[in-house]
């Protein structure tokens, strides 16, 4: 039983943040209609502050400021956020797929400058030695990872409640105007441009902080941590949720992470040995089928949105 | 109502788990884990390095197996990602019990792999394939624990054997074309420093993304300089891609290639008749009739020859990890760490792969002798690192078949290394 | 050697540009990104390849080569066997997965079903035909030497004639034919179409016919000209999603356009930059482009 509750603590660990990731894309998604499929870039983005930020030093690399674990995630958010600032300005005036199109190129840009840029990111080899905070509060690998679960699920629960607080105030609403109705939204005296701008900021900085979570915890980056298949997985788990649903993009990023790992696990036990070379192609074909016909049954996701009407309306 | 279902479904999925954990109390089989790329773009090299794997397995259960136990090997796919890798290989020492890890293949999977599963759960974890050096460097603060290996020959020896090879043909001025990837860069930057140490020039060092649709402006751009020879390092997919394109654009045939396209799959997608001035170097391979063993039992198995990245050294892998277990008084990881080293050490009576040699193995540990396993690449030798020194081959296409041209023992490599480095 | 890089850009672009139609037409008219498109290159090419093996009695291959090209007749054989499977295949997909879609969820849940979808078949050519990469001819087709010392292979000349074939044919298709008229109808403004009388199903499909077509005939010339492997469309995927965007959705020329931009800049970009940042720059390209027009080159203003 130790050894389930110990895989179950580190599946958790993994899902959730990716969760925050997911709660980031839901806000430029779900509530401002962004399409963002940059989501690896900002991850990078915050993964690599935080390696940089609280890492050792190291010979002929920048960075390894041995800053804390505290320092290191507000960092990671910080530089995303600053991404976030950067890329929107140049982007946000595209809408749909082109929008798509351009995020997605700038983090396969990202991406290759990881690999390349040897002096900021180590390069090929990636920044090693990435201390986790919870190695200090404990010494058992159990304890370590159930403190670290316990922070992730405080984190989450924490973005949760800011989020709903966000969407819910008037601001959220005229979110979900812009979405709908962008010139409209303009009519009423609302300026879309900075709106739209600070709803996809603050998703890239969560974004970050997911990466910079996901850095700490496996205490190693490399640029090959941040493959495009990244963005793929956390949107897979926003439209499986349900977008426009913060519950959903939480539940969404457990249920996809629990198919695409768990699918390797029923296969490894059903496929015999002899043709276990060709289970790699079974799980993928597994999820891909999984994913199909779970949006040909639940098109609007697991929890989608809740439609909202004003209470003064006459039904 | 709604509520009552939630608490059913979790109640269920509790019971689930708690069936999932009841497997691993059993004590035979023991459980080997595998973490390798089967799916994506490395998938053929991995698939063919897991079938191996499998093999030496099977090999192993000829021989009755550890303590009497059928071994059981499990594969997961990693699909090259490193948070699937991570999570598949907790799994596996988790859910399954596995009592070792063997893998993963990139470094940037196994790297991750080690940090976050292998070390904190005190497993071994013994890589056929990785050679990034942040290993070694990880090593030596203290980080692995010892519970780190690697049966593959770090890039340093490597890139002297190619420095070497090149200058001995003759040839003057060499376009370097490398994956851009730990292993292709590190690999590429040593050999431009020992081409340099021993008189040679390098026209263009061009490194290439893995899986691109088509490497034509790569290709056009190494032969800028008029090289008379190119020193190609890449998997043999990709390095089909490119060796076509290089020959059909006019390039030279006269290919020095690294260990991983000492493979059929390359020769065959290239085609055999243009690549009859291609050298190459690999390590393993050392006289020894424990080599020819496993050319034999895999011949024997796959019916061709093990020409292919990591299928010696994932044999070995695979072997020494199963010995130690053998050689431990329990099966946890410490003990296993522990026996690795004394199964492959210096002075012990040597065996050699096969069901024959591994009975042998197990009678001499029963009767308490000390054993050096010699496989299939040659006599392994962990440093204090995990890493491992091998001796090193050249070889040559003639027709069909790859010939072996040279051979070096650790000893002259490492004199070799010597000299370079001064 | 930039006269070298201009031939590389413009025979890769070609290859790029086939692709990219299909891709193009279905984002405007059928409304999604579909990411299931580059496996129908995969897929196209595989089945030229099943074509190959039960037509071995009709010359090894694609037929005994003709003239200086690596292929025979039997070329033209597997063309049109495979743009027909091809088609059949993409309208298996219309039916079980994407109609359906269509008529229940946005346009996002079309665009993850088509991940989905995409994630399927590639694996399953992994499944069925395995890893090893395939080629039609092994026969390796050496560079013939043009004035200007620009070096290309006479295949890819001839892929860059069909391309050129396939592009104007679908021009007067467009232009000329009653289904290519009500199709540009439905790109336009699908209810006033429909109101027009015009059969919108029927010409949904045969957007998937089109765009299953050209993404077969493409993925046999890269097949021809690179190597077949499971990852063959997955690898072209920006590429082609770059070329379209480019473009413009919906807009023939524009494919056309984009896909060669697309293969030029690659292949020019390695005279500047290093070569590990290749894979940057047609999207860099894109970025400057969108920046002055959001709808690409040929797209409409919405």
């Amino acid at each position: 039983m130790i050894g389930v509750l110990s895989y179950l603590i580190f599946f958790m660990i993994l899902a959730l943040v990716f969760g925050i990731a997911v709660l980031g894309l839901n806000l430029q998604w779900g509530y401002t209609g962004l399409f963002n499929a940059g989501v690896a870039g900002f991850l990078a983005i915050g993964g690599y502050a935080m390696a940089i930020l609280t890492g050792p030093s190291r010979e002929a690399v920048f960075g390894g400021f041995e800053l804390p674990f505290l320092v290191g995630l507000i960092g990671a958010m910080g530089a995303a956020g600053l991404g976030g600032i950067i890329i929107g300005l140049v982007t946000l005036r595209l809408r749909g797929e082109y929008l798509a199109v351009a995020t997605f190129g700038i983090a396969v840009t990202i991406q290759l400058v990881c690999l390349n840029w040897e002096y900021l990111t180590g390069g090929t080899l990636g920044l090693i030695g990435i201390p986790n905070p919870t190695h200090e509060l404990a010494s058992a690998p159990l304890a370590q990872n159930a403190i670290f679960l316990a922070m992730v699920v405080a984190l989450t629960a924490l973005v949760y409640w800011g989020l709903q607080r966000i969407v819910n105030a008037p601001w959220g609403r005229v979110l979900k105007a812009i979405r709908e109705d962008e010139i409209a939204a303009e009519s009423l005296g609302k300026n879309p441009a900075l709106i739209r701008l600070t709803s996809f900021v603050l998703g890239c900085m969560l974004m970050g902080l997911g990466g910079a979570l996901y850095v700490a915890f496996i205490g190693f980056v490399s640029p090959f941590d941040f493959l495009p298949i990244i963005t793929f997985q956390i949107w897979t788990m926003l439209i499986v949720g349900g977008s426009a649903n913060n519950r959903g993009a939480i539940l969404g990023a457990i249920v996809v992470w629990a198919v695409w790992t768990g699918s390797g696990y029923i296969i490894s036990q059903i496929v015999p040995p002899e043709f276990q070379a060709q289970s790699g192609a079974m799980q993928a074909v597994l999820i891909g089928l999984i994913l199909v016909l779970s949006l040909l049954f639940r098109p609007r996701g697991l929890i989608g949105e809740k439609l909202h009407v004003s209470r003064h309306a006459k039904l | 109502m709604r509520r009552l279902g939630k608490y059913v479904a979790l109640g269920g999925l509790v019971a689930f788990l708690a069936s999932m954990g009841n497997v691993m109390a059993q004590e035979c089989p023991i459980k080997l884990g595998a973490i390798l790329p089967v799916s994506g773009p490395m998938g053929q090299v991995g698939e063919r390095i897991s079938n191996t794997g499998a093999f030496a397995v099977e090999v192993f259960n000829e021989a009755g197996g550890v303590k009497n136990c059928p071994v059981e090997y499990t594969l997961r796919d990693t699909q090259g990602q490193s948070a699937v890798g991570v999570d598949a290989a907790k799994s596996l020492v988790d859910l399954e019990g596995v009592k070792a890890l063997i893998g993963a293949v990139s470094s940037g999977v196994s790297l991750p792999v080690l940090t976050s599963v292998a070390v904190p759960s005190k497993v071994v974890q013994v890589s056929c394939c990785s050679s990034s050096e942040s290993f070694t460097a990880l090593a030596q603060e203290g980080k692995t624990k010892g519970y780190w290996f690697r049966t593959y020959a770090t890039n340093r020896s490597q890139a002297a054997m190619g420095a070497l090879l090149t200058t001995e043909k003759g040839f003057k001025n060499t376009a370097v074309i490398y994956v851009n990837t730990d292993f292709g860069v590190g690999l590429a930057k040593r050999y431009v420093e020992d081409i340099k140490k021993l008189g040679g020039n390098i026209t263009s060092m061009i490194a290439y993304n893995e899986s691109q649709q088509s490497y034509r402006a790569e290709v056009t751009k190494a032969l800028e300089g008029n090289p008379d020879s190119v020193f190609l390092v890449a998997f043999p997919v990709d390095g089909a891609t490119i060796t076509r394109e290089w020959l059909s654009l006019g390039g030279t045939d006269n290919l020095i290639v690294n260990n991983s396209l000492r493979s059929d799959d390359y020769f065959k997608a290239v085609g055999h008749q243009y690549l009859q001035n291609l050298v190459g170097y690999d390590s393993a391979q050392p006289r020894l009739p424990s080599v020819t063993t496993f050319n034999e039992l895999f011949q024997a198995k796959f019916d061709g020859p093990p020409n292919g990245p990591g299928l010696h050294s994932v044999f070995d892998a695979v072997t020494v990890v199963l010995l130690a277990m053998e050689a431990a008084d329990e099966l946890t990881g410490d003990a296993i760490r522990d026996q690795i080293r004394n199964v492959t050490a210096d002075g012990g009576i040597e065996v050699y792969p096969g069901a024959e040699g591994i009975k042998r193995a197990k009678a001499l540990l029963a009767e308490g002798k000390q054993i050096r396993y010699v496989g299939a690449t040659g006599a392994l030798q962990f440093d204090a690192n995990g890493d491992v020194q091998a001796p090193k081959m050249t070889w040559k296409l003639n027709g069909t078949e790859n010939k072996e041209t040279g051979y070096y023992t650790t000893e002259q490599v490492a004199d070799l290394i010597k000299r370079l480095d001064k | 050697m930039i006269l070298q890089h201009i031939a590389d850009g413009i025979l890769s672009g070609a290859i790029i540009a086939l692709g990219a139609i299909g891709l193009s037409f279905s984002m405007k008219i059928l409304r999604f990104a579909n990411f299931s498109h580059s496996e129908l290159l995969t897929w196209g090419a595989y089945f030229a390849l099943i074509f190959a093996s039960f037509t071995a009695a009709f010359g090894p291959g694609l037929g005994n080569p003709v003239g200086p090209f690596s292929f025979g007749w039997k070329f033209l054989a597997a063309l049109v066997f495979t743009a027909i499977a091809t088609s059949a295949l993409a309208l298996v997909l219309h039916e079980l997965v994407f109609d359906r879609l269509r008529r229940t969820a946005n346009h996002m849940t079309m665009v993850f079903a088509s991940f989905g979808v995409a994630l399927l078949l590639r694996h399953l050519v992994l499944l069925l035909f395995g890893g090893d990469p395939i080629y039609y001819s092994n026969a390796l087709q050496f560079a013939v030497l043009l004035p200007g010392g620009v070096r290309v292979m006479p295949d890819q000349v001839f892929l860059l004639g069909v391309t050129i074939v396939v592009v104007v044919s679908l021009h007067l298709f467009l232009t000329r034919s009653r289904t290519g008229i009500s199709m540009r109808a439905v790109s336009e403004n699908p209810d006033l179409a429909r109101v027009s009388g015009v059969n919108v199903a029927s010409i949904v499909r045969w957007v998937w016919i089109i765009g299953a077509s050209g993404a077969a005939v493409a993925g046999l010339m890269y097949g021809m000209t690179v190597q077949l492997r499971p990852e063959l469309g997955f690898s072209l995927i920006l590429p082609l999603f770059a070329a379209a965007i480019l473009g413009g959705a919906g807009s023939l020329y524009g494919a056309v356009i984009g896909g060669l931009v697309v293969g030029l800049s690659e292949n020019l970009s390695v005279m500047i930059i290093p070569t590990t940042y290749k894979p940057a720059v047609p999207f860099l390209l894109i970025l400057a482009i969108l920046y002055f027009r959001p709808q690409g080159l040929f797209g409409e203003r919405q």
